[in-house]
């Protein structure tokens, strides 16, 4: 188990807020883990008591089976996290942050292993300048580089794609992807839903400080996602009204001559049965699942009332 | 038990503590050398009418070490909590939280960055003097320690309000008003065993006090009061300063959140 976590709490000392309740978790070696959540759900939390930034009220937490308690320089050797707000040493050039942040994990001549992670996430450029110079894009990937200089065994984001462009947002998945595939551990907050769907396999959804989902991606989607979405287009214009179909299937009209609907699996073929013996001037048919974001709202929304 | 645990990283952290401040050199050494060499020239040009003697030494061969070690008190100072603070501004201090380095390490790391620079300001003033005040020192070895420890001293207390202050108005406040008038009441510019009543006994609770006396005694071979009980003031000043530093960074005063 590279990360385990039991009963963990967290109370802010300053104002007495619930964090963290009961949290549980165990992510294995070589998993990529999303970790999803409203503003203010406990994400950042969570992370900055592994990193060692906030003191847990109360519960256990073991990094690559060190206990954080007991064995605190240890788990640290092993772990490399992107803070979701973090500033820039503004004294020193992108190498030399770099160069010192490998020096303080204990490894030297690590100038190899730099260039090539500043290759990686195009920055090469850039490292002569101090990082007050570098866009904001550029400084998130710079969290990245510095994150990776000690080759953590256990790596966690914490929404890394804030502020990028798209083109260089579908760099960094590459570049994501690649590091899972070589076996690192993952764990990534995020809220672009999509991107959780895309890069993980597994999905854990925490709400008010308590993991509301914690599966893998297609047996929470499978749980939740039972529905499909069939967009059937015809030929002429069609008018629901003239349809007398059974009141189980609540179809729309999109335009004139297209129809959705949104129907339990199960029903599908009766569904088009019916739909089949009035009319067959079909041109197109569309049965898409249920996305990501569709199941995370449902999960969102039931805890919510 | 090992000494480090991470040696590597241990060095990692003071070279970036004296690297940083190298960095800046201008407002970090030529600043204070000049300020140092303003005093000098002041109190040489008041004093050339007079003869004010301390020991059968004139008052110029007085002030060096008093300027010296005032120089290595500020610059020791400002180094850790200088650092500290702008870590704090810059929003990198947490990075401190993911080093696999050792409180003991990195609390020792941050001391002796400011321990360097104060040890060398205290050096240049010394020998930015010598044009005005020409005479050897009685004990080279002893001055350089004697700075030494002063540095130390003020590193600590630098490192403490560092961590325990959040704001660079709040540390020139300390400076202004904590280590400024503990300089001159600890011997810097004048004897303070001459003067009475409570300004004079406070100098027993006064780190400054005798260490600018170990340091004039080491440039002039000469003392005030009772050098063994300087010596052993500075130890006691030495072992609080660093055991609290220790403390305090080990509750997380200011860089972990409760
Ligand atoms: N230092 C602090 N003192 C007091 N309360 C805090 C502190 N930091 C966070 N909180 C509170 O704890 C709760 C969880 O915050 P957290 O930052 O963990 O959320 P998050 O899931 O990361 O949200 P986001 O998606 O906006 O980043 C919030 O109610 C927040 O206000
Ligand atoms: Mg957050």
């Amino acid at each position: 188990m590279m990360l385990k976590i039991e009963g963990l709490n967290k109370i802010y000392k300053k104002d007495g807020k619930v964090a963290l309740k009961d949290v549980d978790m165990n992510i294995k070696k070589g998993e990529f883990a999303a970790l999803l959540g409203q503003n203010g759900a406990g994400k950042t939390t969570l992370i900055n008591i592994l990193s060692g930034n906030v003191k847990k009220t109360s519960g256990k937490v073991f990094i690559g089976g060190f206990d954080i308690d007991k064995n605190e320089l240890e788990t640290k050797r092993i772990l490399g996290v992107v803070p979701q707000e973090s500033g820039f040493d503004n004294f020193f050039s992108v190498e030399e942050v770099l160069k010192k942040q490998s020096g303080y994990f204990g490894i030297k001549n690590n100038k190899e292993y730099i260039y090539h992670l500043l290759n990686q996430l195009n920055l090469y450029e850039k490292k002569n300048n101090f990082i007050r110079e570098l866009s904001g894009g550029m400084k998130r990937r710079f969290q990245i580089a510095k994150a990776l200089v000690h080759k953590p065994e256990i790596f966690i984001l914490d929404e890394p794609t804030a502020g990028v462009d798209i083109e260089m947002r579908h760099n960094m998945y590459d570049f994501l992807l690649e590091l899972h595939k070589s076996g690192l551990t993952m764990i990534l907050t995020t809220h672009y839903i999509e991107e959780a769907e895309r890069l993980c396999d597994r999905i854990m959804v925490i709400n008010s400080g308590e993991i509301v989902a914690d599966e893998p991606k297609e047996i929470l989607m499978d749980k939740f996602g039972r529905e499909v979405r069939v967009s059937i287009c015809f030929e002429n214009p069609v008018d629901m009204r003239q349809w007398d179909l059974p009141t189980e299937f609540n179809g729309e009209n999109a335009h004139n001559n297209q129809i959705d609907f949104k129907v339990d699996k199960a029903k599908l073929p009766s569904l088009l049965n019916a739909i089949a013996s009035k009319r067959s001037d079909f041109v197109d048919i569309s049965i898409e699942r249920e996305k990501l974001e569709d199941v995370y709202l449902q999960l969102i929304k039931r805890r919510d009332s | 038990m090992k000494i480090f645990y991470n040696k590597i990283g241990f060095f990692t952290l003071l070279f970036r503590e004296i690297h940083r401040f190298s960095r800046v050199s201008i407002q970090t050494i030529l600043a204070p050398l000049i300020s140092n060499i303003l005093y000098l020239g002041i109190f040489s040009g008041i004093l050339s009418t007079r003869s004010i003697a301390f020991e059968g030494f004139n008052y110029l061969q007085f002030l060096v070490p008093g300027l010296a070690t005032m120089g290595t008190i500020f610059a020791a100072f400002q180094n850790p909590s200088f650092s500290l603070i702008s870590q704090k501004y810059m929003n990198t201090i947490q990075d401190l939280n993911s080093y696999p380095i050792s409180d003991l390490e990195k609390t020792t790391a941050f001391i002796l960055g400011g321990t360097v620079r104060g040890t060398l300001i205290g050096m240049l003033t010394y020998i930015a003097t010598l044009p005005f005040v020409k005479s050897g020192i009685y004990s080279p070895a002893f001055f350089f320690l004697s700075l030494m420890l002063t540095a130390f001293v003020f590193s600590s207390i630098g490192f403490i309000s560092g961590l325990a202050l959040d704001g660079f108005e709040k540390m020139n406040f300390v400076l202004s008003i904590v280590i400024t008038p503990l300089s001159y009441l600890g011997g810097v510019f004048f004897e303070v065993s001459k003067l009475s009543g409570i300004l004079s006994a406070m100098r027993f609770v006064n780190p400054i006090y005798p260490l600018v006396n170990l340091t004039r005694y080491a440039y002039l071979g000469v003392y005030e009061d009772n050098i063994y009980v300087h010596g052993a003031m500075a130890a006691v000043f030495i072992i609080a300063g660093f055991a609290t530093s220790l403390i305090v960074f080990k509750r997380g005063t200011g860089i972990k959140i409760l």
